[in-house]
């Protein structure tokens, strides 16, 4: 049978980590990964509502405290393309128990809006 | 180098902190098992995507009294849209039974052992074949009285139980013990040339409640019930069912002096026929019936059409899950209908 141990990391307490929760899918403005891309910029306003500015979109969303919380597993192993032995390991790397969820339709920033004559 | 991240959803936070085991064959769904708790994977898919962030604050965090704006530069690291979910779930013990009896313990004078070409299995053995977690599986040994025998768990051949429980009764008729204070230490020596000691103390610790008096002697306080039941069980196996009359009243005889059988007393063991005339009743036991819900009622259904509520409890108590009732089950799997005045469940479906 296999069996793959999932443990927690360190001696010390877990990080928390924060889920961001996008409706849609989030491309890159070039061709290439969205690894290294910068997504955005993330505001909150004084009423700790969180604001999400990507590209010139701007995206209101709210802060949701997770019943469940989520656990984040990395596997172990050198690489990624080793396959998992029958005692392949995970171990928990951080908690995630607040996410920002994002669901309201993108607005688009007009920074220029011509005045009437 | 790509890390994947799967997210583990629905997930009790004391889980965390303890030593967790992903579990399951090949052809089986996967399980995840804490020290005491077994849960179900699966995985969950969202159309929305799921960015996770190291370290990000919330409002709360946030100082609002900044005087200058702060840029904090956060890493993503990584997304997904789909995680694994856990739900508790019963754990998968049949498998459990099944492998001890490939190889039921006979006895010291059973050749069977020496020669025996059976796989035995240690704890670190069961630990890596049954979908379940350490307590889960350890309490179910208990359970079905297993032993352990050289370090190996066992399940006695149910006619040599029944040898070592015969020699026990007779010795407490003989002495004329009330059933609430049987004796170790006497048990021990007058048995012992008989059978291993440690068989003799694993007989009555099936059949028996420990107890230790003031003056520190152990004693055993006998389950009536239980010798009662595998007294049935011994009569009935030899036969594919019994007049139902005469069954209890050879049933009654058979049992230690001061004991008194009752039909509830075999409850998940055998089934009475009322329908026939005169009177049946059979073995039936739940333990050699389907784990699997929907195959469990199927199997129940192919033997009878239509159950009682009172009749078919037994035979699905153990599939209720954490806070479900046996009524639920009923709705889910079957269907109920009226029989001269008496509520009846039978099939949802018709079977072959």
């Amino acid at each position: 049978m296999v069996q793959i141990v999932i443990s927690s990391s360190g001696a010390g307490r877990l990080a928390q980590w924060v889920l961001l929760e996008l409706q849609g899918e989030v491309e890159p403005r070039q061709s290439g990964g969205l690894a290294g891309s910068v997504l955005g910029d993330l505001h909150y306003t004084h009423q700790g509502i969180p604001v999400l500015i990507v590209g010139h979109h701007i995206l209101y969303g709210k802060v949701v405290q997770l019943e469940k919380p989520f656990a984040v597993l990395v596997k172990q192993g050198a690489g990624e393309s080793q396959p998992a032995g029958p005692h392949a390991r995970y171990t928990v790397t951080a908690l995630i128990k607040t996410k920002l969820l994002f669901k309201t339709r993108p607005k688009p920033i007009i920074t220029n809006v011509p005045k009437k004559v | 180098m790509t890390i994947t991240l799967p997210l583990v959803h629905h997930c009790p936070h004391a889980l965390v902190s303890r030593s967790l085991v992903i579990r399951g064959e090949k052809d089986e769904q996967a399980v995840l098992c804490s020290k005491d708790k077994t849960y179900d994977m699966k995985i969950a898919d969202t159309s929305n995507m799921l960015l996770f962030i190291p370290g990000c604050k919330t409002p709360e965090q946030l100082n609002d009294n900044q005087a200058s704006c702060n840029i904090i530069h956060s890493q993503i690291a990584g997304f997904s849209n789909n995680y694994w979910e856990l739900r508790r779930c019963r754990p998968k013990l049949k498998k459990l039974r099944k492998l001890l009896m490939e190889d039921p313990y006979e006895g010291p004078d059973s050749q069977k052992d020496q020669t025996s070409t059976f796989l035995k299995y240690t704890t670190e053995d069961l630990l890596s074949l049954i979908q379940a977690s350490e307590e889960e599986i350890l309490h179910q040994l208990q359970v079905i009285d297993a032993c352990e025998i050289e370090g190996y768990w066992r399940i006695l051949e149910f006619d040599y139980e029944m040898k070592l429980l015969n020699h026990v009764t007779q010795l407490i008729e003989s002495e004329s013990w009330p059933l609430s204070k049987v004796p170790l230490r006497t048990c021990l020596e007058e048995l012992g040339s008989l059978e291993p000691t440690d068989m003799i103390e694993h007989i009555l610790l099936s059949y028996g409640r420990k107890y230790v008096d003031d003056a520190g002697e152990v004693y055993f306080e006998m389950h009536e019930d239980k010798i009662c039941r595998s007294t049935a069980q011994m009569l009935l196996q030899n036969a594919v069912k019994f007049n139902l009359s005469e069954f209890q009243e050879v049933w009654q005889q058979s049992v230690p002096e001061g004991m008194t059988v009752r039909l509830d007393q075999l409850k998940g063991l055998a089934l009475v026929d009322k329908s026939s005339r005169p009177e049946t009743i059979f073995l039936l036991k739940v333990e050699d019936l389907p784990e699997d819900n929907q195959d469990r009622f199927n199997s129940l259904f192919s033997i009878r059409e239509k159950w009682t509520e009172e009749d078919i409890t037994p035979y699905i108590q153990d599939l209720c899950a954490e806070k479900q009732t046996v009524g639920a089950l009923l709705t889910k799997y079957a269907r109920s209908s009226m029989q001269n005045g008496v509520r009846v469940y039978n099939s949802r479906r018709p079977i072959s």
